[in-house]
């Protein structure tokens, strides 16, 4: 596989985290592209290329956001693949980049939330969830996950409070990222195992709260970044791999036991060089999964490795290893703002990357390892998505 | 029939926990039409591949197997094992909530021996552990259909020993689980 070099992913914006919203999706698309464009001092002429994930769009997609914002792109993408919808951006939009395809593109996740909005979108997820899931009365995939959480548990040992490490920690982040919507609580152990269970095992601390919001990136080539002034960051290594393991009883894994090593050969780096995880939150149980698959532990040794490892993203924690984990809160913290939330991790990395985080800033970061899943089309997640990103050095 | 929206269908759509009667999720498509209507006459109808024979669900349009157009409903045995069980506390449909005030519902994937996956509701009475109900991995289960009070046949999952040859005692079972009947509120619109 080409390398991604003289490519910039440059302006992290997230904008307009909201419980609930009057607005529809392209207001808070739209608005995140508004910010994109202020913080490059680029017009609107000068994005050729977007890219576009939303679960909310209605009768919309991406084509007909040219005309909502007069844009004249050259190069188009709509891409329906939740939390991995921004490792995938970010991938096909470097390619076009090279390519020659586009000169700036602009990538962006967002999504309203209406009054029962989630409802309606759960219930019409996808072809097999409105015959074969949904009926049987589960609150979207929440029914999928506390299958796939049970049997982690009966296989591996896990237990609650290994998931609670996680979330405690990821608030621990949020209370210091202004926009995360849970970021003004705090969240003790005792607190998330008092949680009322949802689905059990699940509680309601294990599950990420639907909300409103736009995450947003561009991306160019260095040449032009540097033209403008911007910082950026660069893709050491990016993969995807879809419905994996698709013979598996249930999904104790992903697509990532497929190229983890590749994604680490190409980097050049080893998991102890990695100075932040962004692992796709949906549930605790995802991002177990998401550690071991990618080399941090074993399979099956997640609980005790969360156990020992401090997640949080300023080392305050007792435990020696400190690897910051989701250092923005992740969507157990910040909130699930529909297909956004599988930029949160890419947006949070690129600031973190680049010296703009703010009061949750990693000191000394400089790797960044990124990851997505998406896609609960019945039974487990087929999407699976990975980046490695740095920070860049000129 | 007028097709104007009266104040009471816009209340019962918009606000269904004010509606008197809560039936389970309506919806299907299409080929979810035709899974009710295969599994009338039968304990279990799934679709078969009549060129390799793979059995299919979700209910599709091709072959998962060897995209064959060439899928037929065929009566099939429900036997299995239990991949995965958990009590639903909480629910998105109005349905289920009215339910889950009484108790957790209990639901169960199963790998049938066809080599599917299927969520079914899990008829916990059938296997006789009230003391500890938590049912290992691996548990031998068998699946049946039955229609709901919204006419859809639900996959509803019991012990492998339980006699579910009769309509009447697959019938007693899916009533037991109150799948038969709405969910009422009786203040309700």
């Amino acid at each position: 596989m080409k390398d991604y070099g003289g490519i910039a992913l440059t302006t992290p914006v997230s904008f307009g985290y909201a419980r609930q919203s009057p607005h529809g999706a392209a207001w808070f698309i739209g608005s995140t592209l508004r910010l994109l464009l202020a913080e490059s001092g680029l017009g609107a002429d000068d994005i050729d290329g977007l890219a576009v994930s939303s679960f909310s769009l209605g009768a919309d997609s991406a084509i007909a956001l040219t005309q909502h914002f007069q844009l004249t792109p050259r190069w188009i993408e709509q891409m329906p693949y939740g939390g991995a919808s921004g490792i995938l951006a970010l991938r096909r939009a470097a390619r076009a980049i090279q390519a020659g395809d586009a000169e700036v593109i602009a990538c962006v996740g967002g999504d309203g939330a209406a009054h029962r909005a989630f409802e309606a979108t759960a219930a019409n997820f996808s072809n097999f969830t409105i015959d074969a899931s949904f009926p049987y009365g589960g609150g979207g995939p929440n029914a999928a996950f506390a299958m796939i959480t049970q049997r982690y548990m009966d296989e591996f040992g896990a237990r609650r409070e290994d998931f609670g490490a996680i979330a405690v920690a990821q608030r621990y982040n949020a209370n210091h990222f202004p926009a995360a919507l849970l970021g003004h609580k705090s969240l003790s152990l005792e607190q998330y195992l008092a949680a009322r269970p949802i689905a059990s095992p699940l509680h309601l601390l294990d599950c990420v709260m639907p909300c409103a919001g736009g995450e947003g990136f561009l991306v160019m080539s260095e040449e032009r970044a540097r033209s403008l002034g911007l910082d950026w960051c660069r893709i050491l290594a990016a993969d995807e791999l879809h419905n994996a393991h698709r013979d598996d009883d249930i999904q104790l894994r992903g697509g990532w036991t497929e190229y983890a090593d590749r994604l680490w050969n190409r980097a050049g780096l080893g998991p102890g060089e990695i100075d932040m995880l962004q692992t796709y939150d949906d549930y605790p149980v995802i991002s177990m999964l998401q550690m071991e698959d990618l080399g941090f532990c074993t399979k099956g040794d997640a609980p005790g490795w969360v156990r020992d490892t401090d997640l949080r993203f300023d080392g305050s924690g007792p435990q020696a290893r400190k690897l910051p984990h989701n250092t923005s809160g992740g969507q157990l913290s910040v909130g699930q703002a529909g297909a956004a939330a599988g930029y949160l991790g890419v947006v949070e990395s690129m600031r973190q990357l680049t010296g703009r985080a703010g009061a949750n800033q990693v000191e000394q970061a400089r790797h960044a390892m990124v990851s997505g899943f998406g896609m609960i089309n019945y039974d487990r997640g087929l999407c699976s998505a990975a980046a490695i990103l740095a920070r860049s050095e000129g | 029939m007028s097709t104007t929206p009266t104040m009471r269908s816009r209340l019962k759509r918009n606000r269904p926990s004010l509606r008197k009667l809560a039936r389970p999720p309506k919806q299907r498509t299409a080929l979810g039409s035709a899974f009710n209507a295969a599994n009338l006459p039968v304990a279990l109808a799934l679709q078969h591949c009549r060129d390799c024979g793979t059995v299919q669900y979700p209910p599709r349009e091709l072959c998962r197997q060897c995209l064959g157009d060439a899928l037929v409903w065929r009566s099939t045995r429900g036997s299995g094992h239990l991949v995965s069980s958990i009590e639903l506390h909480h629910s998105l449909w109005e349905y289920f909530k009215r339910r889950l005030v009484e108790k957790p519902w209990p639901v169960a994937s199963v790998r049938l021996d066809g080599g599917v996956i299927v969520f079914a509701h899990l008829a916990m009475a059938t296997f006789g552990t009230a003391a500890n109900p938590r049912l290992p991995v691996g548990t031998a289960v068998q699946v049946f259909t039955h229609t709901d009070c919204s006419l859809n046949a639900v996959m509803i999952a019991v012990a492998a020993d339980t006699p579910v040859d009769s309509r009447d005692q697959r019938h007693a079972i899916a009533a037991g689980l109150g799948l038969l009947e709405p969910a009422i509120k009786p203040e309700g619109i």
